[in-house]
């Protein structure tokens, strides 16, 4: 029989048989649903991951206390200028951070804030969007300027930043003029927000704000991805140098890439339990597929027979219920995947980052097709092997 | 019957034994016969007396436990199961007492069956079915299903299946059984104008008025097959 003709057949068989042909393709609409939806969020995450370090220097290298509070022997701008002798280094700048109630027009919030060289804000990406940067001469001069992060800038004036430059903040009750306002810049692979921020110059930040108790952090450009590890031993070995005391252990250092690597691992990860998890439902679709085509192959005996008497060959009895049970699953795969695309706006409410990609359409029909292979061929076999007699006797 | 037809089927010595886990059942014994073309020939036997198991090894459906069987000169015993299917396919022509139609298929569809198998192209097999429902009388139930149609329609449907290939042989196993009288005596003058026209025909059947209207009979009981009504071997 031409193969024209067997789709014929099988079309004629399902199409007679509707309901029993659509709850067939529930677990596989489902199975292919799900899949099609991981791909998209295991996508959209990764996507989320990228975007988060795009402006990250993977290259840095984060040295400070490995406890809060007051160090005995702290890190000062002189470690920074040390660390920058390594020919690993790029460069090294000393960072004052702390936490505090930040003010403008009324309004206050807790926020973090960070005093900083200015060459600190090239090596992290840190542009403007209105005003100025921090620059040198504020530096010597210890102005009372501060530069703040977009999100920060946000949150100040209730999403409407563009005043804010030239007016003053306080922070900890001392006035700051704001001078400007930084482009977002994601994570910073520091374990601070950037765009949280409030930032001043680093010799402001040791005069008024932290004083005594400044305890700075030291954020470290290595000369490359690949001479991180080289740069950290440096490091390290220069500790145990100048801080006698305590020597490295008494520091933590971090470095930014290895984040972002575990930040796309643990993406990656979730995205394959997930497709675990639709294959499994693929699976059981599968064996509901494989019970439905029993009992129709038991349904039908005696039809077999009749066709096997009237010449149909073994392949032909194979194929069209291996046949069937592929368009029944196929039918499925198509209907799950236009379900999954129905409900990506669904997660994106629920702020799980979904990007619905043609790998994901094509990954979600292939495994519906297979699992109409896999879980049809064997009741298709058991048809194709009935024994013409017996078929024909059965009742 | 002239003497120079060819013969159709010409099986010797044909034993058939079912086995029952220690029990042999020997349904048939030794059976003997050839079927020329343009025979018009009955099997006759009572209920249980091998006739099915009979027609199945002749309609090639099974395979005898020992015996030779040759259809239109071909050894059916050494034929492959893909050669069977074509054998069956082209050289048989099956009539059912219960029709065994498809129910989903309509009449037509039905009817071409067997030239798709054959791999015929559909506008030539609806052409051939079509003529061949016509010829029956059913050129007005084409697209009927089986269910809407009578059992007299639905077997004359199963007829028109049966021959729409031109097979060597058309094989009917009880095909008045499911029949009341009137639509049995229709199927019966279908088969002798079959017959009239040149088509092999063997019907097995129990009935005595049946057979009563063909030209030559086998009587069968206990296995065993005789020509004479039982009272000596053929
Ligand atoms: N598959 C089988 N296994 C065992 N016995 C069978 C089988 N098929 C038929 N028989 C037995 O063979 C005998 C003849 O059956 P059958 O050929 O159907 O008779 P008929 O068609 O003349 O009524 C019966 O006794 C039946 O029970
Ligand atoms: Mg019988």
């Amino acid at each position: 029989m031409k193969l024209k003709q067997l789709l014929k057949l099988v079309f004629i068989n399902i199409t007679q048989n509707k309901v029993r042909t659509f709850l067939t393709t529930l677990g596989v609409i489902v199975g292919t649903a799900t899949i099609f939806m991981v791909v998209a969020i295991g996508a959209g995450g990764e996507a989320r991951v990228n975007e988060q370090y795009a402006k990250l220097n993977v290259g840095t290298i984060i040295v400070m206390p490995a406890a809060r509070g007051k160090v005995a022997d702290p890190l000062t701008k002189k470690d920074a200028l040390l660390f920058q002798e390594s020919e690993n280094v790029a460069r090294a700048f000393p960072l004052l951070r702390g936490n505090g109630s930040i003010t403008y027009d009324n309004f206050s919030t807790n926020a973090g804030f960070q005093a900083i060289q200015p060459g600190f804000q090239d090596s992290n990406h840190l542009t403007v969007q209105q005003g100025r940067a921090l620059v040198e001469d504020d530096e010597k001069k210890k102005n009372k300027y501060a530069v703040v992060g977009a999100e920060l800038a946000n949150t100040l004036t209730d999403g409407n930043p563009s005043g804010i430059v030239g007016r003053s903040i306080s922070i900890n009750s001392r006035k700051f003029e704001v001078v400007g306002v930084y482009n977002p810049v994601g994570d910073s692979g520091t374990g601070m927000s950037y765009d949280d921020s409030a930032f001043i110059p680093y010799t402001v930040g040791e005069k008024y704000l932290l004083g005594t108790r400044a305890n700075p952090t030291i954020i470290v450009q290595a000369t490359g991805l690949e001479t991180v590890q080289s740069a950290i031993e440096d490091i390290t070995n220069i500790l145990n140098e100048t801080h006698r005391a305590g020597g490295a252990e008494q520091f933590r250092i971090l470095d930014a890439g290895s984040r972002l690597v575990a930040a796309q691992e643990s993406a990656r990860t979730m995205s394959l339990l997930l497709l675990a998890v639709a294959a499994v439902v693929l699976i059981v679709s599968g064996i509901g597929i494989m019970n439905v085509m029993f009992v129709t192959v038991k349904e039908r005996t005696r039809e077999i027979g009749t066709l096997k008497a009237i010449g149909a060959k073994k392949r032909e009895i194979l194929g069209q219920f291996l046949i069937e049970a592929v368009v029944i699953s196929l039918v499925g795969g198509v209907l799950g995947v236009i379900i999954g695309f129905a409900a990506v706006p669904l997660l994106k409410y629920f702020e799980l980052p979904a990007l619905p990609s043609i790998s994901g359409i094509l990954l979600g029909l292939v495994f519906s097709v297979i699992t109409g292979v896999f879980f049809g061929f064997y009741p298709a076999w058991k048809a194709a092997e009935l024994n013409p007699i017996d078929a024909l006797r059965y009742e | 019957m002239a003497n120079n037809a060819k013969c159709i089927i010409d099986a010797k010595n044909i034993v058939k034994i079912y086995q029952n886990g220690s029990d042999e059942l020997k349904v048939l014994d030794d059976v003997t016969l050839q079927v020329f073309e343009g025979d018009f020939t009955a099997i006759l036997g009572p209920s249980g007396s091998g006739k099915s198991t009979l027609m199945n090894i002749l309609g090639c459906l099974d395979l005898p436990t020992s015996g030779q069987y040759l259809l239109d000169g071909l050894d059916v015993l050494k034929a492959s199961d893909n050669e069977l299917s074509g054998i069956r396919n082209k050289k048989i022509g099956f009539v059912f007492q219960k029709f065994n139609l498809l129910p989903r298929l309509t009449a037509l569809q039905n009817v071409m069956l067997p030239l798709l198998y054959r791999g015929i192209s559909e506008s030539e097999a609806m052409e051939r079915a079509k003529q061949k429902l016509t010829l029956l009388g059913l050129e007005d139930r084409l697209t009927h299903r089986p269910n809407e149609l009578s059992g007299g329609q639905q077997q004359r449907v199963a007829i028109a299946r049966a021959i729409v290939g031109n097979p060597d042989i058309v094989l009917a196993d009880e095909p008045t059984g499911n029949l009341d009288s009137k639509s049995s005596q229709d199927a019966m003058e279908i088969f002798k104008e079959l017959n009239q026209q040149g088509n092999t025909i063997v019907i097995i059947t129990h009935d005595i008025e049946v057979a009563e209207q063909v030209n030559k009979i086998f009587y069968i009981r206990d296995g065993k097959i005789y020509n004479d009504g039982g009272k000596g071997v053929g």
